[in-house]
Formats: structure tokens, C-alpha cells, sequence
């Protein structure tokens, strides 16, 4: 028989333990219902049409082929800009400027960018390139995008590198190999899967990303593979069908999500499996 | 002697080939050196074009532009603090909602969750933190602000609405969309965010700490309350404000639900607007100069606001990893 303190610390811990089930069922039951009301409402727009069609006009059906398009084209092409940039940029402080002052505030800044709001980013871009060439293009969608992903890609790849024994890099000296050789043939390979990793994660990350593209690829009703125009792109359709009235437009929209939300789970589980064989 | 003369041509070949290394060298270190230095040239380009283009509503309205409430594109009058306002609201209702539910799943995950369900669940709560963004502005619009608006508002109206005091948060008519609706969709997006970050700091405390406590004969709550969470303070805090951070600068899981209102009011049931909601609703439409220009400050203080939130985030986190 317990005495009064201890029946009271036990009440006291029921509750908190109570509170605790109760805030992760809450949540968890939060995070399901929205994968369950996209995977419902997603899959009955999934069919052949919406990977054939072109994006329709208001009450007529049609299909995101175009919008499809223009997301892969402008995220394959951000990040053919920001890999070599952020893989680079990263190298340089990780392995030039580990611990000088100047290379702590590139890192700062490079975090800056990392959680700086993407819609000011699009704010940036649609400046210096849809105000200076006079209209909206996919090129500078996939700027904004490759602005989103460099700080990423820079970021994993300073850990990566970080995490490399040094014993490699004194034995590649050792042989005489210049620090560029040492690099390329001896570090960068053994960081190998997880730089891979950090730049699935950011094609993930750029794939669902709207507010970049708000102001700089805008969108296009049509099929157009010419990066000078004004591309669709799933994020943006999506916007702007969900917010429209009409029902095909809105069905079109869940199918949309289902289908980016589906490519992001896919990367990010991937990038996970990568990582995963690094560590065992 | 013949092996000398070809040793000779060795060396003046190995004097070749270590100058063209030390060039190969030095074009691979200034290469990364530049790549570098374009990504400190990127944020300095995006705080300078903002401050830029901000000047013309800065120089027209000045400082007051930024608590005027005064929003009227067809008179040329703008003042940013009802965006500003909306902006905190949400971020301040998603950190009350998503904050204490994060700490909860956190806390299951670490102490109560069975061993063989953690690492499932966890790694599920990382996926969804993944989500992008849309994706709940969607299932706000189209889900939460119908039941928010049927159900939730009508009670919260009902009950706390006649509490003086309180009473006037929860005051006016039930829109289903508003500072409330766009504040829960924000505690739902950060949930995954906040939980898994929470989860990797309470992870960092020592094992033996942990079974000593335990070994003392504590309650688990005991355990969490004066030893995990004395211990991670300054990291659980970084976190928090890496949450809000994300919170604040949200666009689409906000712009959705929130109304797009550019008004004050004490009830968080209103409709209202935050500022990256107010850009991307009205960039595309912003006829005159000094309409655009209004927007970019409102992106420029809105960049403001996230830098303070991370600089301050970064300055616990090294501290907390300091000790």
C-alpha cells in the first residue's frame, strides 16, 4: 500500500502519460486524416487522361500532362544548376575553411537561405529575371527553385564531408596525390551515397514547392517545352484549380497532389535507403 | 651513362606534371572558393533587390508604413500592420496548438512507445515532415475550414465566447476560414517538424542519466519533467524557434484559409490576411509601382522577422550544444 506522496506521484504520472497518448493519437490521427482525405479524394482523378491530357479549360475534362511536364523539366533543371554549386560550396567549407571565422559566416548565411521564406525568394528571382526580360519564363522558375535547393545541397554535403575520417585524406597526401586529386578520387567517393542523399532530399523538397514558382514560371494552359515561356507546373495548377469553382478543376487538383505528394514520399524514402545501407 | 640521361628526362617530367598539378589545384580551390562565395551573393542579392524595390513605399509612406493599418490599392495607400499582424497570430496560435502535442509525441516516442513500434513511428512522422505544404492548404480549405465552420467555431462561440476577457477572441460569426483555421492548418504542418527535431534532442540524453533517474525510483513523468527536459532546455527552445520560423514565412498552407482581409480584429475567427498570403494573392495583380513596391516591403519585413527568429535559434542551439 503506497503512501500519500508516492499514491500522488503516481496520479500525477498517470496524467502526464494520459496527456502524452493522448497528444500523439491527436496528432498522428491528424497527420492520417489528411493522407487518408488525398489518398480518397486523389485517387478517383487518377486515371490514363491526367498523364495524356493537357490541362483543361473550366468544365470540360482533361488531364495535368503538360503541368507534369514543366514540374519535371524545372526541377530536373534547378538542380543541374545547384548540385555542382552546392556540392562545390560545401567542399570549400568543409574541407578548405573548416574553422576560419569567415567560413562560420558563410555557413550562417548559408542557413539564412535555408529557412528564409520561399515566397520571398520568387520576390528575388521574378526581379532580376522576369523584370529584366519583360515576362515570365521557365528558366526563371527553375532559378528559383535551384535558389531553394542550393542551400540544401551545400548544407548535407558540409555533413557528409565532415563525417569522412581524416586517416583518408592523410593517406591520400601520403601518396603524394594533390588535395584536388584527394578530392575527387579518394573523398568525395567515400561521402559518396550520402551527397546522393542530400540531393534527393532537395529534389524532393523543390518538387512540392509553389510559392517559387507564384511569380516566376507563373503557368501556361498549353504544352510548351520551350524554358523561355511561361511553364505549367503541378504545384501552381494545383493552386489554381483547388481555388476555382469548378469540379473537374477541383478533382484535377487532388489528382495533382496525389501524384506530387506520392513522387515526394518515394525520394524521401529512397534518400532514407541510401543512408540507411551508408550506416550498416 | 644512358639511365641518367633518363633519369634526367624523368625529373624534368615530374617537374611538369607537379606544375601542372599545383595549377589543377588551384583551379579546383577557387572554383569551390567561388561556389562559396555565389551562395553568400545569393542572400546578399535577395536582401538587396527587396531593399531595393521596397524604397519607393518606404520613401512614400515611410516608417509609419509599417504599423499603418490602412490597406487601399485604388486610393495608393498601404500600411503593412494588418498582414504583420495576421502573420503573428497564426504563427502564435500554430505554436500554442502544434507545440504541446509535439512535446507529447515526442515524449511517447522517447519513453512510452513499445521498443519495436519508435522507430516506425518516427520514421513516418520524418516522412510527413516532408509533405509539401500545398498539401495542407489543401486539406484546410477543402476539409478543416467546412468543420471548423459547422462544428468547432459555433462551440468555441458558444462557450468561450461569453468568458469576459477571453470572450472577445472568439467573438463574431463562424466564417470556417480565418487567423484560427490558418493557425491549426500551421500546428498540423510543423507537427512532423517540431516532433521529429524534439525526439533527436531528448535522444541526446545520456543513457545513464536516464536509467539513474529511474534507478531513484521516479515516475517517467518525473524523469521527463527534472531530468530530460532541465537537460535539453536550450535545444528544445532552438527547435521551437525553427518551428516558428517555418510558421511565419509559410505561403501556401496559409494562403488557402486565411480570407485574404486586410483588417484588424481581436476575434481570431475573422478573416485576415499574413504577409506572404498578401504577396501571393496580389503580386500578379499589382498594377502600379507603388503597389508592387509595397509588397516587397512587406516581403523585406517579413525577411526581418525570420532572420531575428533564426539568428536567435542558432544563438540557443550553440549554446545548448556548448554544454
Amino acid at each position: 500500500m503506497p503512501g500519500a506522496i508516492a499514491a500522488r506521484r503516481y496520479r500525477r504520472n498517470r496524467i502526464a502519460i494520459g496527456f502524452s497518448l493522448l497528444a500523439a493519437a491527436f496528432g498522428l490521427f491528424f497527420l492520417g486524416a489528411i493522407l487518408w482525405t488525398l489518398f480518397w479524394n486523389g485517387i478517383s482523378a487518377i486515371n490514363l487522361s491526367i498523364f495524356t491530357k493537357m490541362t483543361p479549360p473550366p468544365g470540360s475534362s482533361g488531364g495535368l500532362a503538360n503541368a507534369i511536364f514543366g514540374s519535371v523539366a524545372m526541377t530536373f533543371t534547378a538542380i543541374v544548376i545547384a548540385t555542382p554549386i552546392g556540392i562545390l560550396a560545401g567542399t570549400y567549407l568543409s574541407e578548405y575553411a573548416r574553422d576560419s571565422k569567415l567560413a562560420e559566416a558563410a555557413r550562417f548565411v548559408n542557413d539564412v537561405l535555408l529557412s528564409a521564406p520561399s515566397i520571398i525568394v520568387s520576390l528575388f528571382v521574378y526581379a532580376i529575371l522576369v523584370v529584366p526580360f519583360g515576362h515570365f519564363s521557365a528558366w526563371s522558375g527553375a532559378v528559383a527553385l535551384a535558389v531553394i535547393a542550393l542551400p540544401v545541397i551545400n548544407r548535407t554535403t558540409q555533413d557528409m564531408l565532415s563525417l569522412v575520417p581524416n586517416a583518408l585524406r592523410e593517406a591520400a597526401a601520403a601518396l603524394g596525390a594533390p588535395r584536388w586529386k584527394a578530392m575527387t578520387a579518394v573523398i568525395y567517393r567515400s561521402a559518396y551515397s550520402g551527397i546522393l542523399t542530400g540531393v534527393l532530399l532537395a529534389v524532393a523538397r523543390i518538387s512540392g514547392e509553389t510559392a517559387p514558382l507564384l511569380f516566376t514560371a507563373l503557368s501556361n494552359q498549353y504544352w510548351t517545352s520551350d524554358m523561355s515561356q511561361p511553364m505549367a507546373n503541378l504545384p501552381v495548377v494545383i493552386f489554381q484549380f483547388a481555388m476555382s469553382p469548378y469540379d473537374d478543376w477541383q478533382r484535377l487538383a487532388w489528382g495533382g497532389a496525389l501524384i506530387i505528394t506520392v513522387a515526394i514520399l518515394a525520394l524521401n524514402i529512397l534518400a532514407r535507403s541510401l543512408a540507411g545501407r551508408r550506416s550498416s | 651513362m644512358t639511365s641518367e640521361a633518363t633519369g634526367e628526362t624523368k625529373f624534368s617530367d615530374r617537374v611538369a606534371i607537379s606544375r601542372r598539378m599545383r595549377l589543377q589545384d588551384a583551379a579546383f580551390f577557387w572554383i569551390s572558393w567561388g561556389s562559396a562565395a555565389a551562395v553568400v551573393l545569393v542572400l546578399l542579392g535577395v536582401l538587396g533587390s527587396l531593399v531595393w524595390d521596397a524604397l519607393p513605399a518606404f520613401r512614400a509612406f515611410g516608417l509609419p508604413f509599417v504599423w499603418t493599418e490602412q490597406w487601399n490599392p485604388a486610393k495608393g495607400q498601404f500600411g503593412a500592420a494588418a498582414p504583420i499582424f495576421g502573420t503573428l497570430v497564426t504563427s502564435i496560435v500554430a505554436m500554442v496548438i502544434g507545440v504541446p502535442i509535439s512535446f507529447g509525441i515526442a515524449v511517447f516516442l522517447t519513453e512510452i512507445c513499445p521498443k519495436p513500434l519508435r522507430r516506425p513511428i518516427g520514421i513516418a512522422v520524418e516522412l510527413l515532415a516532408g509533405i509539401p505544404s500545398i498539401i495542407y492548404g489543401l486539406w484546410g480549405f477543402f476539409v478543416l475550414a467546412p468543420v471548423m465552420q459547422r462544428v468547432v467555431q459555433p462551440f468555441l462561440i458558444n462557450t468561450l465566447g461569453d468568458v469576459p476577457g477571453l470572450g472577445i477572441l472568439f467573438s463574431g460569426a463562424p466564417y470556417g476560414i480565418g487567423m484560427l483555421t490558418a493557425g491549426v492548418v500551421l500546428a498540423v504542418m510543423i507537427l512532423p517538424f517540431i516532433t521529429s527535431v524534439t525526439r533527436d534532442v531528448f535522444n541526446t540524453v545520456p543513457v545513464m542519466l536516464r536509467e539513474s533517474a529511474y534507478g531513484m525510483g521516479m515516475t517517467t513523468w518525473e524523469v521527463v519533467r527534472y531530468i530530460i527536459i532541465p537537460y535539453t532546455r536550450l535545444g528544445l527552445v532552438g527547435g521551437v524557434m525553427l518551428g516558428l520560423g517555418r510558421a511565419l514565412g509559410e505561403t501556401m498552407a496559409v494562403t488557402f484559409v486565411i480570407g485574404n482581409s486586410h483588417r484588424i480584429s481581436a476575434s481570431l475567427m475573422a478573416p485576415a490576411t499574413t504577409i506572404s498570403a498578401a504577396i501571393a494573392n496580389e503580386f500578379t495583380e499589382a498594377t502600379t509601382g507603388i503597389y508592387t513596391s509595397s509588397l516587397v516591403a512587406l516581403g523585406l519585413i517579413l525577411f526581418f522577422i525570420t532572420f531575428s527568429v533564426l539568428a536567435l535559434a542558432k544563438w540557443l542551439i550553440g549554446r545548448a550544444e556548448k554544454f
